[in-house]
């Protein structure tokens, strides 16, 4: 029998990991690249809502009603990764009556379940809600992490076969005699799991089929290949709190706007979001007026936002699309919706197929037709499993609660960590050492920690996506060093550590520049204290290039005289 | 909004953080998250807590028990891991109750983060959902905490209860059996309560006339408005009579005419032990006594440290009853209050103590009054009187935190922490100890076989013909 066709997806977010997945699960030989760690890029800076499709009941039923079937399939598959909080659409007295029964029509009209709620009963449900809140619609929305679903996915792939490569950017795309047959690709450091300080190198990977999920960057891929994917980046601000202000995803029911959506999500609260388009997916401005403003208007809805404390804001880059006839001036206007664009019957260019737009939500739906069309252009014929066949952590949680006791860890911790890793909690939670709590805002401990390593390789920021360690309220100012050390306990040497520490402190910081008031502020002295005094991470010696030869150093004044008198050098 | 931010923060700041005055927990007026409980809102705690660790370094418990986890982790942290709307899934760690509530935590904070109410929240909650009610611990814990009515009972036939109390073979049983330790001894009931002396006495109208005698030879208006409420708390009453006569002597002596209105316990060994129901149903006889006479001009006075900290601090914090704010800004330790109002240094000056009080005094500053910043009011005040000698013993914590140093499985903890108190008692001059806390009062005595006083007593002695 000959060897199973060859398809390299590009992209480690949602979409490119769950078309991995889809693949793998058929049986085809599958090379997933990205270019950062997995979320990269969109996937990992978004709110984290699993839509009920109620967000797009009024505007875009077509996507209402994807939403609404694959939040079904994801409370299934992806339980580990899920937070069935429930959503409101809250109306306040400013707010459109006409535009509320739209909402609800729509929703019906979607097989969205809804319920309206007075305003003391949405109050009842969340506390905080403001005062003059009149009503309420309640739909299934959800949280969901996507750090978590898309690991899932790639592991998922993994177990099938795939190969799974990040910190690899495509250089180029392959073309022979008018077809692709592969992506030339620059792995950072080396293939594999990815290693500082050894050398990196290039690959041609051939492929029988390219799949195109760059999202964002979906059309520098296209012009590597020669064809036009015309990619409108549009960037959203988020920012996150400190603790959850409400435990239902609330949404402000008015026809789309800026800073209209609150997601509890984890330990904290994510407020959003803002939608302008940028020329640049990697290089546009981050600006404070775009969170004030966000905070400003939520607080509308949720009054005490005014006077909590934000831990830290970042950006996403939505990739949106829209076919070249529409041309809307507004991002706003362009649709959620997604698109496959075959190269073969769009540009003449067999080999490649780029799948754009869309959202996280329907990211396995999405996945699936693409997977159905390259399988029926390689002519391979074998059934989509992934709506069926939970994903690794999400098999089987019945035993949940009996690890509770198992690991001698405190409640809080031990009902965090099985949250966070839900069936895998067994496999990684029992272990004969010592486990101590790394990172306490969040509750992770040695033993995640270690799991994700050996996951991931030497990305610290990769095992943040995994454990959520450095994401809580001190943003690693306690704990960043302390996931140094297990990278170096794990093996790896000072010099491929240090780069990845310091990589590490640079994404903390760079979201939190954006919360710097108040008790945040606060916070960031404290971890500048400690990061750069402490451990003097600002000017140290062992930060350059040679090695420091600590044997140089002398054994000091006692022992040079023998005795405590010894000469002080004064 | 980075204008209105900044605004908004510097007044936040200055309601949260006032060094020079005690830290009472005033820092956001506490929302009642629904009329018909008292869940009170604790996102702000959770926010301000940087994570420094100094209420760690601040807690005795953690400094002799290494498995503790300290306050950082029993009050913001796990509030913040815990809080989710699943909440059945997510429950308190049981090393709440290895917290001793001695506070320390509290005032040991740079941001003002007030531990002791996450910790008594936290508390509350474990009791009420974690723990069997048909446990022994509970039982005895419940015990433990509602003194009051154990002590009301004993009081009846006081003499019968010292004796059978601490009677050997019922204490062994009480140990085995509840977990209250055998090592120490229970404290003697009196054979008068303060109330009973108080009624014999003539009671408020009797106060009054003497008051007014008073003002007359202080030359003051014989209507002066010096009137004063007080909270003798259940200790005073039952066990050391003698502390709420020094008080109700002293006040009349200062001119201020004395009610002692209906009172249940302070709570705070309910606090302490999360019988947050108990402390509640106390609480609302207090406030409700208490509110009508702080109408009426009345200040609550408490001559027990716990005491005044509870009505101060903890009430507003737990519970959402009528007129319990104005309680709470309302209530005053009873040397506390002198020293506002009176020239009451002047007058130790001036005054000199001879017979059984004069003495050198070995003082321990308890816990709770260092929460409200009076750990130094006794050393500073009678270190000018003639007369006595005091020795500060240091700002260690006793060790025997109410309830806590009761029971079997805490009390080598709380020794271990008592021992640098011990110690420092046995260095001083004198064998006499001074302390405002009734059961810091029963440490100091258990460890060092010292004889202890309250403050108010010396006052008395200095002060009264």
């Amino acid at each position: 029998m000959a060897q199973e066709p060859h398809v390299v997806v590009v992209g480690g977010g949602s979409t490119g990991a769950g078309v991995a997945r889809d693949l793998a699960m058929r049986g085809l030989g599958v090379t997933l690249v990205e270019q950062g760690n997995l979320t990269h890029g969109t996937t990992g800076r978004m709110h984290g809502l699993l839509h009920s499709g109620g967000r797009y009941a009024v505007s875009d039923q077509a996507s209402a009603r994807e939403c609404i079937i694959e939040n079904r399939v994801l409370r299934e598959i992806a339980t580990h990764c899920v937070d069935e909080t429930g959503g409101l659409f809250v109306k306040r007295p400013e707010d459109s009556e006409q535009y509320f029964q739209e909402k609800l029509a729509g929703c019906e009209a979607c097989d969205i379940p809804t319920k309206v709620l007075s305003g003391a009963e949405a109050r009842q449900l969340e506390p905080h809600l403001a005062d003059d809140v009149e009503k309420a619609i309640w739909v299934p929305d959800a949280a969901i992490d996507p750090f978590r679903l898309v690991v899932a996915n790639a592991a998922s792939a993994q177990e099938h076969g795939a190969r799974i490569e990040t910190h690899s950017t495509v250089t180029d795309v392959v073309v022979e005699d008018g077809a692709v047959v592969g992506v030339e690709v620059e792995h950072a450091t080396g293939a594999g799991k990815r290693v500082h300080g050894t050398e990196g190198g290039t690959e041609v990977i051939r492929a029988d089929h390219v799949v195109n999920a760059a999202g964002a960057w979906a059309g520098r891929l296209g012009e590597m290949a020669g064809v036009d994917v015309e990619v409108r980046p549009s960037k959203g601000v988020m920012t996150v709190m400190n603790t959850r202000q409400v435990d239902t995803v609330v949404n402000r029911c008015r026809p789309k706007g800026d800073a209209d959506i609150v997601v509890p999500h984890e330990t904290t609260c994510i407020l959003g979001t803002t939608d302008e388009e940028v020329a640049d997916p990697e290089d546009y401005p981050e600006q404070q007026w775009e969170v004030d403003m966000v905070i400003d208007e939520l607080a509308e809805l949720i009054p005490m936002l005014d006077d909590a404390r934000t831990v830290r804001s970042f950006w996403g880059v939505r990739p949106l699309y829209e076919p070249p006839d529409v041309d809307s001036d507004d991002p706003t206007d362009i649709t959620r919706d997604y698109f496959l664009l075959a190269h073969d019957d769009r540009d003449d260019l067999p080999g490649m197929t780029t799948i754009v737009g869309g959202k996280l939500t329907t990211y396995r739906m999405m996945a699936e037709e693409i997977t159905d069309h390259v399988c029926e252009r390689l002519g391979v014929t074998a059934d989509c499993r992934t709506a069926d066949v939970a994903l690794p952590g999400s098999a089987d949680n019945t035993a949940l609660d009996d690890y509770m006791t198992e690991f001698g860890l405190r409640s809080p911790v031990a009902q965090r960590s099985v949250d966070r890793l839900g069936s895998r909690a067994g496999s990684v939670l029992d272990t004969d050492d010592p486990n101590p709590t790394i990172c306490a805002c969040e509750a992770v401990t040695r033993a995640e920690i270690q799991d994700a390593i050996e996951q991931s390789g030497t990305d610290l920021n990769a095992v943040r996506i995994r454990t959520r360690a450095t994401m809580g309220n001190c943003q690693g100012g306690f704990c960043a060093h302390r996931l140094a050390n297990e990278l170096h306990t794990a093996g790896y040497d000072d010099a491929t550590v240090r780069a990845s520490w310091d990589e590490l402190l640079a994404e903390r910081w760079r979201g939190q520049r954006h919360a710097l008031w108040g008790d945040q502020l606060s916070q960031a002295m404290l971890s500048y204290a400690l990061h750069a005094t402490t451990q003097n991470r600002g000017h140290d010696p062992a930060d350059a290039d040679t090695e420091i030869d600590f044997t140089a150093f002398d054994a000091g004044p006692l022992a040079a005289d023998g005795g405590p008198e010894g000469a002080h050098g004064n | 909004m980075s204008d209105s931010e900044s605004d908004s923060t510097t007044t936040t700041a200055e309601n949260r953080f006032e060094p020079a005055t005690p830290n009472v927990g005033e820092k956001f007026d506490p929302v009642a998250l629904h009329d018909d409980t008292d869940d009170f809102d604790l996102r702000p705690e959770s926010d301000s807590c940087y994570k420094c660790s100094t209420c760690d370094t601040n807690c005795p418990v953690a400094e002799v028990d290494d498995d503790f986890p300290g306050p950082k982790f029993q009050g913001p942290e796990q509030w913040r891991l815990k809080e989710q709307s699943d909440d059945e899934d997510h429950e308190i760690d049981d090393s709440i109750t290895e917290c001793s509530n001695c506070m320390r935590c509290d005032s040991a904070c740079p941001s003002g983060v007030s531990l002791s109410q996450m910790h008594n929240t936290a508390r509350g909650e474990y009791v009420d959902d974690q723990m069997s009610k048909r446990s022994l611990k509970y039982w005895r814990n419940r015990i433990l905490a509602n003194y009051r009515t154990s002590a009301r009972i004993a009081s009846t036939l006081p003499r019968l209860a010292n004796a059978a109390m601490n009677f050997g073979p019922a204490r062994w049983v009480m140990e085995k059996t509840l977990g209250v330790t055998s090592e120490r001894e229970f404290p003697a009931f009196a054979t008068e309560t303060f109330r009973e002396w108080w009624q014999a006495r003539g009671g408020a109208a009797a106060s009054k006339e003497r008051a007014q005698a008073r003002r007359r030879e202080r030359g003051e208006p014989v209507d002066a408005d010096k009137k004063v409420a007080y909270f003798h708390g259940c200790y005073a009453n039952y066990n050391t009579p003698e502390v709420g006569q020094a008080m109700v002597r002293v006040y009349e002596h200062f001119g201020y005419e004395i009610v002692v209105p209906k009172q249940g316990c302070s709570g705070t060994p309910m606090f302490a032990n999360g019988m947050l129901d108990d402390a509640r149903r106390h609480a609302d006889i207090t406030v409700s006594s208490m509110s009508d006479l702080i109408e009426e001009g009345y200040d609550a006075i408490a001559s027990c440290t716990s005491c005044s900290m509870a009505l101060r601090q903890e009430y507003p914090e737990l519970f959402d009853i009528d007129g319990i704010e104005t309680v709470a800004s309302n209530t005053f330790e009873a040397v506390e209050y002198l020293r506002i109002h009176e020239p009451l240094r002047e007058t130790v000056q001036s005054a000199d103590i001879d017979g059984e009080l004069a003495d050198e005094f070995a003082y321990h500053a308890p816990c709770h009054a260092r929460s409200q910043g009076l750990d130094r009011q006794a050393v500073e005040l009678f270190g000018d009187l003639d007369g006595v000698g005091i020795d500060d013993v240091g700002d260690s914590c006793s060790g025997i935190s109410g309830t806590y140093g009761w029971k079997e499985e805490k009390y080598e903890t709380s020794m271990e922490i008592g021992d640098d108190m011990f110690d420092h008692m046995e260095s001083a001059e004198g064998d006499t100890g001074l302390t405002e806390c009734p059961t810091c009062a029963m440490q100091m005595e258990h460890g060092t076989g010292y004889e202890v006083r309250h403050p108010l007593e010396l006052l008395e002695a200095a002060l009264v013909d």
